[in-house]
């Protein structure tokens, strides 16, 4: 390949990833590094919310100088603020557990692969039965035994180890692997220098789309009280919060965080695919 | 024989892993809160009260002794009785079911139809206006968090229009011992949103599917014949193209029905809608263990077995598999 062919290629990588969603994705991310300075009010700090604000319909304007713009929760919590913040939480959390669960996933994939016999036969089995039952089932069945909390998202781990295995096995027959089997180098050392490099790409792809999942799934679980604390509120319990509100006609609590929730994760979605795209040389002519 | 060599295999390895696995769970589900304190009245409690309460709900015992009681409910199929309603925990999952089966009943059955029928539409017009509203409003369904869509619902078609109610089951008649819904009018009425709810992700799902598989059976050779033939766009479309493309909806219909069980849980929540899903989301918050296990138990082996008769339907639809079997 010509240096110009590849300068129009990467160019239109560049020109790609210009949409409309990958736009709305980072004004998001954006959105939610410069909370503390977009939003007017705190809405953790008790003493920055009026009480007797509550349930305030939106562009109401507030006794400390600003109006709601989206109205106010049922303790008197800016609902754009609500946002701003809940969105910090939702995406910290979720890319933080995506990224424990790529890890876990790669490495487990890859030992499983490197070592065979039964130490495959048991991370298989173990990647089968996750697989063979729905994300949310997995989710409830570790809050049931490990009792409530966000981390435990971490439960999408399954999806990397069974395809980085599979592409570890092919890796691991190869010369170079004998290579440097011959040499006094440690299994552990083998595996993250060697095998796992060599094996990471097609895996890693998964990464955006699992990062969309688990925003979903963090929101779920803290909608049904079993996520992150009541006190730190994600965007799922944001919405969570105005659901008692919504059947006496007070939409603004959950309608618009939900709306910010499935931007955000559409925006995502989009992104993923792109990536997909992008990355994989057998879609990248679709 | 080789056959049932590794079908033997595989059972012993899935039963070894179930012991592990239930040996986990119990160790696990014991150590998350205390019970008792959802089931004697915590400001009037004397210690003495709830001594009682804990000696009688067993929970006084060593854990390898109350493990030991897990397995022998387990053996006669009881799942041991529930702290909370003082009933069978299994019976309780069981009287549950009935409302939990016909929500996931309705909702895949209109999934798949009109699913089925959008991707159809979409498929045999790829790169059409039509071919790109359903590729895009699919993606954006998909990301629709569940539990919103549900809130929107309720807000749309009950709170602000007042079509429908926003919860409950509404009447209900008794057939085979269970009490149904879909045979009242007013029961109907308490179904359309939760089943929308259900269904409006599972559209866009299966029309994806559904289109993707059309187009690719377009291109093939066999559809160019018909044409040649002189057979109608009709006939072609049903008779040729829709079971080409069966398969993959079958299985994605059956891990669906499969994944309402367990995804109720929300819906169920939001419509208060006494199914299965509810009574799984009380029972963790109640910390109820008896009813946790029983209905986790039951949802994944109904969602297991609902892949092995995806399997078995296989055979039906594709005469290749049945050959090579």
């Amino acid at each position: 390949m010509t240096i110009m062919t590849s300068l129009r290629l990467s160019q239109r990588r560049v020109r790609g990833a210009l949409t409309l969603p990958n736009g709305v994705l980072a004004l998001f991310v954006l959105a939610a590094i410069t909370a503390p300075v977009l939003a007017p009010q705190n809405p953790y700090d008790m003493l920055q919310i009026l009480g007797w604000e509550a349930s305030s319909p939106p562009g109401t304007m507030s006794g400390n100088g600003y109006r709601y713009l989206l109205g106010t929760d049922g303790l008197g919590r800016d609902i754009a603020s609500c946002i701003l913040y809940g969105l910090r939480i939702s995406l910290v959390v979720s890319v933080v557990s995506a990224a424990a669960a790529a890890a876990i996933g790669l490495t487990l994939g890859v030992v499983a692969a490197y070592f065979g016999r039964w130490v495959d036969a048991v991370i298989m089995r173990a990647v089968d039965l996750q697989l063979s039952l729905p994300t949310m089932l997995v989710a409830l069945i570790a809050i049931v035994t490990l009792g409530p909390g966000v981390d435990r998202i971490i439960v999408q781990w399954a999806t990397y180890a069974r395809v980085v295995r599979s592409v570890a096995l092919s890796e691991a027959g190869k010369p170079y692997v004998d290579a440097v089997r011959t040499m006094p180098l440690s299994h552990g050392r083998i595996i993250l220098r060697h095998l796992l490099p060599n094996s990471i790409a097609p895996a890693i792809t998964l990464l955006p789309i699992e990062i969309g999942h688990a925003v979903a799934l963090e929101a779920t679980l803290s909608f049904l009280g079993l996520g992150v604390p009541m006190d730190q509120p994600s965007l799922g319990s944001t919405v969570a919060n105005g659901f008692q509100y919504l059947l006496t006609g007070q939409y603004w609590i959950s309608l618009f965080p939900g709306f910010a929730l499935f931007a955000l994760i559409a925006a995502i979605n989009f992104a993923g695919e792109d990536v997909r795209r992008l990355w994989d040389p057998r879609s990248r002519s679709l | 024989m080789a056959l049932f060599k590794v079908i033997s295999g595989r059972l012993y390895q899935a039963f070894l892993l179930l012991v592990v696995m239930s040996l986990i769970g119990f160790v696990g589900i014991h150590s998350v809160g205390n019970p008792v304190y959802n089931i004697v009245n915590i400001e009037t409690a004397t210690p003495d009260d709830i001594r009682r309460a804990t000696e009688l709900l067993g929970l006084d015992q060593p854990l390898w002794r109350q493990y030991l009681v897990f397995v022998q409910n387990l053996a006669t199929g009881s799942f041991g009785t529930s702290y909370i309603y003082h009933l069978p925990a299994f019976e309780l999952v069981l009287s549950k079911l009935s409302a939990t089966i016909e929500l996931a009943a309705f909702a895949i059955l209109i999934a798949a139809a009109a699913g089925t029928g959008l991707g159809l539409l979409a498929g045999t017009r790829p790169g059409t206006l039509v071919d790109r509203m359903v590729v895009i409003v699919t993606v954006y369904a998909l990301s629709v968090p569940s539990f919103w869509l549900s809130m929107m619902l309720v807000l749309f078609g009950a709170v602000m229009t007042g079509w429908f109610p926003s919860g409950g089951r509404g009447s209900t008649v008794e057939l085979f011992g269970w009490e149904w819904s879909f045979l009242t009018a007013d029961g109907l009425k308490h179904l359309v949103l939760p089943v929308l709810a259900l269904a409006i992700p599972n559209i866009a799902l299966i029309a994806r599917l559904a289109r993707a598989g059309t187009v690719e059976v377009q291109r093939a050779d066999f559809v160019r014949f018909c044409l040649a033939k002189g057979l109608s766009d009709r006939h072609i479309l049903f008779r040729h193209t829709l079971p080409n493309i069966s398969l993959p909806i079958v299985t994605i219909v059956g891990l669906q029905f499969g994944g309402m069980l367990a995804f109720a849980v929300v819906v169920e929540s939001i419509f208060a809608w006494p199914g299965v899903g509810k009574l799984l989301i009380d029972s963790i918050q109640l910390l109820d263990r008896p009813v946790v296990m029983a209905t986790l138990t039951f949802v994944a082996i109904t969602f297991v077995a609902l892949n092995a008769i995806v399997d078995l339907l296989y055979a039906v639809l594709d005469p290749r598999v049945r050959i090579s079997a």
